[in-house]
């Protein structure tokens, strides 16, 4: 009875584990995440070495929706962008040289985008908090390719201290993935530096589903 | 080199060695930057998991100009020590002694 008991306490221990698919909160059913935010928190940042200094460039102008089952995080689907003209990296200079047809070249290609294509690995790290593995068309300089990113997605019920930031229910998105600039060719020369030709892109975003 | 050269080089060293300790002061950065990332992070941010940054306007003295559009981009210690060193060799140059004609 005892041997019985025990293998019944780990097959749901396991299937806790094989189906945390989803988040346990409120809210229920498909749900939509709008990710633009007009006082600019929103941000996507990119990490790069040169000989010189270490360059972060930053945006603060993300736009996006991601919807999916709060349930079953397996349904998701959106995308996330960011204009190319909005990234900074504290130096005016720098700035319009990383814009310009030399290097992004912000005019043909205006936005750097990431599609969801699937999430996999789904684990719960709390009640309403998950970690996934994304798989995304990378969009960068007119060069799509895929993409594996680790993530970590919180889900806030809508209180008095989530109203400060947005209406609605919350959704923080906390990625960060590698690029290499060859592969979507873009030449590694940044006014005159030569910048690693590995660069690391996060992620920090909070969506609202409040219509 | 007479008492007003030497003066005009030892000054010109020691506002060398200013800018210098200006530059290591204010971080050693290789530019001078006019803004800055600084964390923002809120309660509410790591309640998310997320962080957040921001630019702020902040100018840092570094040691080479970042750009040429405004005074504060021009101005870093390799921009400032050159002004220093023509200045000097200017001065050193007026207050050589002049030979006095002879029959």
């Amino acid at each position: 009875m005892k041997k019985t008991l025990n293998y019944f306490a780990l097959l749901l221990f396991f299937s806790a584990i094989t189906f945390a698919q989803g988040f346990k909160v409120k809210a229920s059913g498909e749900q939509t995440f709008n990710f633009e935010d007009q006082r600019g928190r929103n941000q996507a940042s990119f990490f790069s070495s040169t000989p010189l200094e270490d360059i972060t460039g930053l945006s603060n102008a993300v736009k996006g929706r991601v919807t999916f089952d709060v349930k079953d995080l397996k349904t998701i689907k959106g995308s996330i962008s960011v204009p190319v003209s909005s990234i900074k990296t504290g130096i005016e200079m720098r700035d319009g040289h990383m814009h310009s047809a030399g290097w992004l070249n912000a005019e043909a290609f205006p936005d750097i985008s990431f599609d969801i294509k699937k999430v996999a690995d789904i684990k719960s790290v709390a009640d309403n908090k998950l970690t996934v593995k994304v798989t995304g068309d990378f969009s960068l300089h007119g060069v799509t390719k895929p993409v594996v990113a680790e993530a970590t997605l919180t889900y806030l019920d809508e209180s008095e201290q989530t109203k400060m930031r947005a209406p609605g229910d919350l959704l923080g998105v906390q990625t960060k993935f590698d690029i290499k600039l060859s592969d979507y060719g873009v030449n590694n020369k940044l006014v005159g530096q030569k910048v690693a030709e590995e660069i690391e892109v996060s992620v920090n975003i909070v969506g609202s589903n409040a219509k | 080199m007479n008492k007003k050269q030497k003066k005009t080089i030892i000054i010109g060293i020691i506002l060398i060695a200013m800018v210098l300790i200006l530059w290591i002061v204010q971080g050693g950065e290789i530019f001078t930057k006019t803004q800055i990332i600084i964390e923002k992070t809120t309660d509410l941010d790591r309640m998310l998991g997320i962080r957040n940054k921001q630019f702020i306007d902040k100018f840092v003295f570094g040691l080479l100009p970042s750009g040429f559009g405004s005074v504060m981009e021009f101005l870093s210690a390799a921009t400032l020590g050159f002004t220093i060193i023509v200045t000097s060799g200017f001065l050193i140059y007026l207050f050589k002694n002049k030979k006095k004609k002879t029959l």
